[in-house]
């Protein structure tokens, strides 16, 4: 039975620091969607970025509390596109969200605990309403997703 | 070479998946020695079975209140179509994680006021997504993240709305 807690605890820890590494990724994301948006235009990004830094440390500081290891920023990162244009900067901003969002659902799918499925599901709404407004600064003809975060069937 | 964004998981194990399919549940319910082991957060209690059963009412009314809406209104039907289309590929997938469970919608408490059938769609939107939003928080496993996917997703239709 404890090893099955111990199991289902580090399932979950796993989970989180997977959404850990994804939230480091959208900060660093966010300066490249930022810096390709007019000034005008930036608040969005700019708080996305903050909105996901907030999370970030949140994390941190629960996967410390926890005794695990926090996954660290990578030094860099690959776009997975160029990003020329605001509408490039809004389509790498729904890349993000989307990276973000499946890792969140992947804690929901991990989860022992109900507070770590609390935490998901704030964050997760949060990002689908940003990731809505990105699809339509990127010109995607559908806005919303009926499942984010879970693949298609 | 550093990594491409986004740094997320791919995908599913195909095991997580097959949870919350009708055959994983029914052999996790039969106790069958000789199918493949199911983790334990996917297995199902009574009272998740009850939950996820009412969700699947909950999204049902759902479907039902943007028929109504659309009947009321046609031009919202025409800018928000396919809203209503997502609404009911989340019931079918809600379905199909509550075998056996066929409840049926309770109606929507209203009809939608004249010239205010965006504002009346919305309300019940956001009724839906807090619902399963609450709902996700006493799942496990895959029931937890499809009812907490289309709790994110309801909440993107309430943006589009808004």
């Amino acid at each position: 039975m404890a090893d099955d807690e111990t199991t289902d605890t580090a399932a979950e820890d796993a989970a989180l620091d997977a959404a850990l590494a994804a939230e480091h990724a959208a900060v660093w994301g966010y300066g490249v969607v930022g810096a390709a948006l007019p000034p005008g235009e930036r608040a969005a990004a700019a708080a996305a970025e903050d909105d996901h830094r907030a999370v970030r440390d949140q994390l941190v500081l629960l996967l410390g509390e926890r005794g695990a290891e926090p996954a660290m920023p990578e030094a860099g990162y690959a776009l997975p596109f160029p990003v020329l244009s605001p509408v490039d900067a809004a389509a790498l901003a729904v890349v993000l969200e989307e990276g973000v969002a499946a890792a969140w659902v992947r804690v929901l799918d991990r989860a022992a605990e109900r507070p770590a499925r609390a935490l998901a599901m704030e964050v997760l709404g949060a990002t689908e309403v940003r990731a809505v407004g990105w699809r339509g600064a990127a010109g995607q003809p559908t806005v919303t997703s009926a499942f984010p975060g879970l693949p298609e069937r | 070479m550093p990594p491409t964004l986004p740094l997320a998981p791919r995908a599913f194990s195909r095991r997580t998946l097959l949870a919350v399919s009708a055959a994983g549940l029914a052999v996790a319910a039969a106790g069958c020695t000789s199918a493949p082991p199911v983790d334990e957060r996917d297995t199902v209690t009574s009272a998740q079975a009850d939950e996820l059963a009412a969700q699947v009412a909950v999204q049902a009314t759902l479907v039902e209140a943007y028929e109504r809406a659309f009947e009321a209104d046609p031009a919202l039907a025409a800018t928000a179509g396919d809203l209503g289309t997502q609404a009911r590929a989340q019931l079918d997938r809600l379905r199909a994680a509550a075998p056996g469970s066929s409840p049926s919608a309770t109606a929507p408490p209203e009809t939608p006021p004249p010239g205010e059938g965006q504002a009346w769609l919305r309300a019940q939107v956001a009724v839906a997504a807090a619902s399963h939003a609450a709902a996700a928080l006493g799942q496990s496993g895959g029931r937890a993240a499809l009812l907490g996917s289309i709790a994110a997703g309801l909440r993107g239709h309430d943006a589009r709305l808004a």
